[in-house]
C-alpha cells in the first residue's frame, strides 16, 4: 500500500455504501400513504414562521460563537506542530510557545471582558 | 523508533530547524505591537474612566520608544532576518520611522476630546446620536471609544512591516493586518454615521478584491518561480527557462492591482474620495499619510527587487497609471465641492507623482520616492488636523461655502491653512517644492522619453492643483465670512501635532539637505 | 547549561545544544504497512466496519439494560436470549416504517443531511490502532486500516465535516425545532472542540507525535493517563459535549426541542443520526482509549506475564475491546446519573473554564516537559535514595503552588457569594426603591411611603412619576 490516505476511501466508500443502501431500501420498502397533514413542519398545526429553510433570522449569539471559535480553534491548531517537534526544537520553542500563549490569552481576556463568552 | 517505511519516507518533512532571529532589527515592531496588546489589556480591565488616558498614554508611550529604538538600536543591526521573511534595510528602516512620527501625531490628533469625555470624533455606539442619551448609555454600559488607539497601534505595525517584508506571503499578511484595523476606523465617525459606516464598507469590499488581486497574483508569481521570496523571484526572472512565462506577467499585474490600490492609483481609486470623506477625520490623516507611506514602501520593495529585471514588460502599465493617477487626480480635484473630497483627490494626484519617481529605476529614485513620502505625510496630518477644527454647530463644516471668510475671523488658522496648501501645490520654500523635485529630477535623468514625458504631465497637473488650492485660499481670505463656522479651541495635542507638521513642512522646504541625504543613504535595498 | 545560555538563547533564538540533545525520533507512523496489499486494507476496512456495526447494535441493547437496571426495572429481555436481538428488531421496524419529507423542507439537502452523518462516523476508526502486527491471509500486517502522521487531527477534521450532517439536517427541515437544534447542536460541538483539541496537545507533547501508532508505541511503559491526567479529564469531558451525550444533549432536549435536529426525520434516515450518534461514541472513546490508555497494550500486570505474550498478535483486540467499553459504560452511567444541563452553563463551562485552564495546563506541561528534556538545566538532586532533576522539581512544585493558590482564590470567592446569597434579607424594605413596586419578603417591613401632607413635595412627585 504506497498512499496511506487510500485506505480511508475504502472505509468511507463502505459507509457510504452503507447509508445509501438502507435509506434506499427503507424508500422502496417502507409504505407511502399519502396526508397532508403528514407533510406538515412537526408544529402544532400552525406553520412554522419565519420560515427555517432558506430564510429567517437565527440569534447573532451563533454566529459570534462561530467566529470566535475560528480564530481560537486556529489558535489552538497552530500548538499542535509545535507539540510534536517540542523534543527537537529546545527552549527557544518553549519561550515562544509562552509568548503567543500569551498572546491568544490577551484576546481571550478582551473577548471575555467585553462580553463577548456571555449566553443569554 | 527508526521503523519508518520506505513508502512513508517520500513524504517525509526534513528535521526541524529553528529560524535565527534578529530581535534588535525587528525591535521597533515588537514594541508598537506589545503597546497594541498592552492597550487590548486596558480596554479589558482598566476603569472606565480611566481607560482615556491610559490608553493615550499607552500610545504615545509605545510609539516613543519604537521610535528611539529604532534610531538608536535597529540602524546599526540592518539585515535579513526570520528566514528571510523580513529584510530590515535602509529604506524599510526610513519608511518605518516616518511611519512611526506620523502616527505618533495622528494619535496625538485622534486623542482630541474638545472638552468632551472621549475622543471627540468617535463613537461608542454605531445608532447614537452625538450627545444623546443613548450616547450616554453606551458609553456607561463601557463601549468607549478608546479601542482607537489599539486600533491604530495594530495597524501600523501591519504598516511596519509592509516594507520590510522580503517575500509576498509576509507582504500579504501586513497587507491584512494594516488593512482590517483600518477598516473598523472609517466606520467609527461620530457624526453623519450613515456616511462613515457607507465608507467603511465600500473600504472593506473593495480592500477584499484588491487582497483577492494580490494573492492571486502572488500564486502565479510563485507558479512561476517556485517560490514566494522577492530575491528568489528575481533570479527566477532572469535565469528561467521560458516555459512558464506565461505566468510572470499575469502576477506582476495582479500584485501590482493590489499594491495600487492601496495607494490609490487611477484606476483603482474610486474608493478614496468616499471613504476619506466619510471616515473620522484624524483617521482619515492616518490613512492618507500612513497608508500611502506603507504601501509606496512596498511597491518600492516588490518593484526593486523582486520585479526589476523584467521591467520592460510591464513599466508600460505603470507608465500609463501614473499618468492618468496625475491627470485624474488634479483634474477632477477642481470639480469638489467638499474639503475631504478635494483632500482626498489631492491625494490621488500626489499618488501619480510618486509613481513618477519610481518609475525612475534609480537609487536617486527611491531617495526621491522617500523624501517625498516624508514631506507629503506630515503636511497631510497637518492639513486634516486643521479641518477637524473648523466647525458649524459642533460638526465639521467640509463644505468649502463653510470656508469663505475664515481668514478674517480665525488668521492663525487660515494662515497655517494656506501655508500647508501652498506646500501640497508645490511652491517654492514649502516642502511640496523640494519633494517634487526630489521625485522628478531622477524620472528626468534616468527615465528615458517617458521619464520627460511624465514629468511634463506632472509639472502641468501641479499647475492645475495649484489653480484648486490658491482658489481655497482666496476663498479663505476674500469673500465674506459664513454665520457660525468657527475653529474650534483645540487641545495642546491637536496643536502640537498641528505645530510639528506645520514646522517639517517648512523645515524641509528651507533646509532640506540633511533629510535627503538621509534619504540618499537609505536607499539600499537588501536582496 | 547556566542560566546565561538559556537568556542568551531565548534572546538570539538558537538553541546552542540542540544537536546534542535533540533524540532521534520521528514524528512518522511506526506501523509498517509495506506487507500489505490493497485488498488486504478492504478486508480490514470491511471487519472494521462490521465491527462497529456489530458494537453499535450491542451497546444500544447493553445501554437500555444499564439504564434499565439502574432504574430498577429490567429493561429489553424479550426479543432474542436477555433481549440481545432487541436493537436489530427496532432496526428493521424502522426500516418498514414510511419515509416522510416534509413539504417544507429543501428536498436533496435533507436526504444529503443524514448520509453525510452517518458516513463521516465510519471514517474516523480507519487510524485507531486495535492491536499490534497480526498475520493475516499471509501477510504480516499491523491491526489498523491506515496510520499518517497527522492521524489525530484527521479525526478532528472529520468530526468536522460530521456536523455538516447535524447543521444542514436542522437547516433543511423546514421547521423550527430542528432549526434550532441544529444550530446548537453545532455551537455545541465547535465550543468543545477547542477545548478538547487543547487537551490533547499535551498527549502530542510527550508522544512528539500525531500518529496514532506512535502515539500507542510511546505508551509501552506508562499510559499517559498519569501525566497528562487533567487532559484525560477534559477529554473525557469534551467528548460528551461533543457527542451529544447527556447531560450535555441540549441538541435535543425533549423538553424544550422535541427531538432536535433531527425532529422531522423518520424511518432509515432518523437511523442514520441514530447509528452516527453512537459510532461517534465509539470514535470518540477508541480516540480516548489510544491517546491515554496505551491503545490495545495489555493492562500493566497482565503485561508482564510471560515477557509480554498478552501484547501480541490478536490479544491487543481483546484489551482494546475491554477499554473502549469501560468509555461506553461511563457514557450510560452518565446518562443514569445526571441531569441536562442549562445552555448557558454549558457554553459557560466550555468557554469560561474548560478552554482557559486547558492552555494554562497545556503551558504546564510544556514546562515538565522541558524539564525532562533537560532544556531547562541538568542538575539533579539526591531525594529518598533517587536521584530527580532539580527543573522538574522546580516547576512541579510552582504548578502546585499555582494550583493551590488559584483553588484558594476560587474559594474564598465562592464562600463570599455564599455568604452573599445566605445574608438575611433586610428588615425594612422600601417597596419603591427600584423604581417599581416590589412586593416585601416573609418578615419583611414595609416602609411605607411618606405621606403628602407631611411638607416635602418630592416623594409625592417620585410616586406620581414611578406609577404613571
Amino acid at each position: 500500500m504506497t498512499n496511506p490516505y487510500v485506505p480511508l476511501l475504502f472505509l468511507l466508500a463502505l459507509g457510504a455504501g452503507f447509508a445509501v443502501l438502507s435509506v434506499g431500501t427503507s424508500l422502496v420498502v417502507g409504505p407511502k400513504r399519502y396526508n397532508r397533514a403528514k407533510l406538515e413542519a412537526y408544529e402544532c398545526g400552525i406553520q412554522p414562521s419565519p420560515h427555517a429553510a432558506g430564510g429567517g433570522r437565527v440569534p447573532i449569539k451563533y454566529y459570534l460563537t462561530a467566529m470566535l471559535f475560528i480564530i481560537f480553534d486556529i489558535e489552538s491548531v497552530f500548538l499542535y506542530p509545535f507539540a510534536v517537534a517540542f523534543n527537537q526544537l529546545g527552549l527557544f520553542a518553549l519561550v515562544e510557545m509562552v509568548l503567543f500563549v500569551l498572546t491568544v490569552f490577551v484576546a481571550y481576556a478582551y473577548v471575555w471582558r467585553r462580553g463577548g463568552l456571555e449566553w443569554d | 523508533m527508526p521503523a519508518v517505511t520506505v513508502s512513508f519516507a517520500s513524504a517525509l518533512p526534513a528535521a526541524f530547524q529553528a529560524t535565527q532571529v534578529d530581535y534588535k532589527a525587528i525591535a521597533p515592531m515588537l514594541v508598537v505591537f506589545g503597546g497594541a496588546l498592552l492597550g487590548v489589556l486596558v480596554e479589558a480591565f482598566a476603569p472606565r474612566r480611566l481607560r482615556y488616558l491610559v490608553q493615550v498614554g499607552v500610545a504615545v508611550v509605545a510609539l516613543v520608544v519604537a521610535f528611539v529604538v529604532l534610531v538608536t538600536v535597529s540602524v546599526h543591526d540592518q539585515g535579513i532576518t526570520l528566514a528571510r521573511a523580513v529584510v530590515i534595510d535602509g529604506p524599510a528602516l526610513f519608511l518605518q520611522g516616518t511611519l512611526l512620527a506620523i502616527t505618533l501625531l495622528s494619535v496625538l490628533t485622534m486623542a482630541e476630546r474638545f472638552g468632551g469625555e472621549g475622543p471627540d470624533a468617535f463613537t461608542p455606539m454605531g445608532a447614537s446620536v452625538p450627545g444623546s442619551p443613548q450616547e450616554a448609555a453606551a458609553l456607561r454600559a463601557g463601549l468607549a471609544t478608546s479601542e482607537v488607539f489599539p486600533l491604530t497601534l495594530f495597524s501600523l505595525g501591519g504598516m511596519m512591516l509592509f516594507p520590510a517584508a522580503g517575500d509576498l506571503l509576509t507582504m500579504f499578511i501586513a497587507l491584512e493586518v494594516l488593512s482590517l484595523p483600518l477598516y473598523l476606523l472609517c466606520g467609527l465617525a461620530r457624526r453623519r454615521r450613515l456616511l462613515s459606516q457607507e465608507a467603511a464598507l465600500k473600504y472593506f469590499l473593495l480592500g477584499a478584491f484588491s487582497s483577492a488581486f494580490f494573492l492571486f497574483g502572488a500564486a502565479l508569481l510563485y507558479g512561476y518561480s517556485g517560490s514566494v521570496y522577492l530575491s528568489d523571484i528575481a533570479k527566477a526572472v532572469t535565469t528561467a527557462s521560458g516555459d512558464l512565462d506565461g505566468l510572470l506577467l499575469p502576477g506582476v499585474v495582479l500584485v501590482l492591482v493590489g499594491l495600487l490600490f492601496k495607494v490609490a492609483a487611477v484606476p483603482f481609486h474610486s474608493w478614496t474620495p468616499d471613504v476619506y470623506q466619510g471616515a473620522p477625520t484624524p483617521v482619515t490623516g492616518f490613512m492618507a499619510a500612513a497608508t500611502k507611506i506603507a504601501a509606496f514602501g512596498a511597491i518600492l520593495r516588490l518593484v526593486y527587487v523582486g520585479l526589476e529585471a523584467n521591467r520592460w514588460d510591464w513599466r508600460g502599465g505603470v507608465i500609463v497609471v501614473a499618468a492618468l493617477t496625475m491627470v485624474v487626480g488634479s483634474v477632477l480635484s477642481v470639480t469638489q465641492t467638499d474639503i475631504k473630497r478635494l483632500l482626498a483627490y489631492s491625494s490621488i494626484a500626489h499618488a501619480g507623482f510618486v509613481l513618477v519617481a519610481v518609475l525612475a529605476f534609480d537609487r536617486l529614485g527611491v531617495a526621491g520616492v522617500l523624501f517625498y513620502l516624508v514631506a507629503y505625510s506630515f503636511t497631510t496630518i497637518a492639513a486634516f488636523a486643521i479641518v477637524s477644527m473648523v466647525r458649524q454647530g459642533g460638526s465639521e463644516a467640509s463644505h468649502l461655502s463653510q470656508w469663505a471668510g475664515l481668514g478674517r475671523n480665525h488668521p492663525v488658522v487660515a494662515f497655517v491653512f494656506a501655508f500647508l496648501l501652498l506646500a501640497f501645490a508645490g511652491i517654492p520654500l514649502t516642502s511640496g517644492f523640494t519633494a517634487k523635485f526630489a521625485a522628478f529630477a531622477p524620472a528626468l535623468a534616468h527615465g528615458g522619453t517617458y521619464g520627460v514625458w511624465l514629468v511634463v504631465i506632472g509639472v502641468l497637473c501641479s499647475v492645475i492643483t495649484a489653480f484648486v488650492y490658491f482658489r481655497l485660499i482666496v476663498l479663505m481670505y476674500f469673500t465674506k465670512p459664513v454665520e457660525g463656522v468657527v475653529a474650534e479651541q483645540v487641545s495642546p495635542l491637536t496643536t502640537v501635532a498641528i505645530t510639528v507638521g506645520t514646522l517639517a513642512t517648512l523645515v524641509l522646504g528651507v533646509v532640506p539637505a540633511q533629510v535627503l541625504e538621509l534619504a540618499k543613504s537609505s536607499s539600499l535595498f537588501l536582496r | 547549561m547556566s542560566n546565561a545560555t538559556f537568556a542568551l538563547e531565548a534572546l538570539t533564538g538558537i538553541p546552542q545544544h540542540l544537536a546534542a540533545l535533540a533524540p532521534a525520533t520521528t514524528d512518522n507512523p511506526k506501523a509498517d504497512f509495506s506487507d500489505t496489499p490493497w485488498w488486504l486494507s478492504l478486508v480490514k476496512a470491511l471487519l472494521i466496519f462490521v465491527y462497529l456495526l456489530l458494537s453499535t447494535l450491542l451497546v444500544i441493547w447493553f445501554e437500555r439494560r444499564v439504564i434499565g437496571r439502574m432504574q430498577q426495572r429490567p429493561g429489553p429481555n424479550r426479543t432474542g436470549p436477555f433481549g440481545l436481538l432487541q436493537t436489530l428488531a427496532d432496526g428493521m421496524k424502522l426500516m418498514l416504517k414510511e419515509d416522510i419529507t416534509p413539504a417544507a423542507a429543501d428536498r436533496v439537502v435533507y436526504s444529503l443531511a443524514p448520509l453525510i452523518a452517518a458516513t463521516m462516523a465510519f471514517v474516523s476508526f480507519a487510524i485507531i490502532p486495535i492491536g499490534p502486527d497480526v498475520w493475516m491471509f499471509g501477510h504480516h500486517t499491523p491491526l489498523q486500516l491506515t496510520d499518517l502522521p497527522v492521524a489525530v487531527l484527521l479525526v478532528l477534521a472529520v468530526a468536522g465535516i460530521g456536523v455538516y450532517g447535524i447543521v444542514l439536517a436542522g437547516w433543511s427541515s423546514g421547521s423550527t425545532y430542528p432549526l434550532v437544534g441544529g444550530l446548537r447542536s453545532s455551537a455545541q460541538v465547535i465550543s468543545y472542540e477547542i477545548a478538547m483539541g487543547l487537551a490533547l496537545v499535551a498527549v502530542f507533547l510527550y508522544s512528539g507525535s500525531m500518529s496514532t501508532s506512535q502515539i500507542v508505541a510511546a505508551q509501552s511503559s506508562l499510559w499517559y493517563i498519569l501525566p497528562a491526567f487533567f487532559s484525560f479529564v477534559v477529554y473525557v469531558i469534551t467528548m460528551v459535549g461533543e457527542t451529544n451525550r447527556l447531560p450535555f444533549d441540549l441538541a435535543e432536549g425533549e423538553g424544550e426541542l422535541t427531538g432536535g435536529f433531527h425532529t422531522e426525520y423518520s424511518s432509515m434516515r432518523f437511523a442514520m443520526f441514530y447509528l452516527a450518534e453512537y459510532i461517534n461514541m465509539f470514535t470518540v472513546s477508541a480516540l480516548a482509549t489510544t491517546m491515554f490508555l496505551g491503545g490495545w497494550q495489555a493492562p500493566p500486570g497482565i503485561a508482564a506475564i510471560n515477557s509480554g505474550m498478552f501484547n501480541h498478535g490478536w490479544w491487543g483486540i481483546l484489551w482494546f475491546t475491554i477499554k473502549l467499553w469501560i468509555f461506553m459504560w461511563f457514557f450510560v452511567w452518565l446518562r443514569g446519573s445526571l441531569p441536562r444541563v442549562r445552555y448557558d452553563q454549558f457554553m459557560r463551562l466550555g468557554w469560561k473554564f474548560l478552554i482557559p485552564v486547558t492552555l494554562a495546563w497545556v503551558v504546564a506541561v510544556a514546562f515538565i516537559r522541558g524539564a525532562q528534556l533537560g532544556y531547562l538545566g541538568d542538575s539533579t538532586v539526591g531525594l529518598v535514595g533517587r536521584e530527580f532533576p532539580v527543573a522538574t522539581l522546580v516547576i512541579v512544585g510552582v504548578i502546585a503552588a499555582l494550583a493551590l493558590g488559584a483553588t484558594w482564590v476560587w474559594e474564598g470567592k465562592q464562600a463570599d457569594k455564599v455568604a452573599r446569597e445566605s445574608a438575611p434579607p433586610p428588615e425594612r424594605i422600601d417597596p419603591y426603591a427600584g423604581g417599581y413596586p416590589v412586593p416585601p419578603m416573609p418578615g419583611q417591613e414595609l416602609v411605607e411611603p411618606s405621606p403628602a401632607i407631611s411638607g416635602s413635595p418630592t416623594p409625592v412627585a417620585l410616586k406620581e412619576d414611578t406609577r404613571g
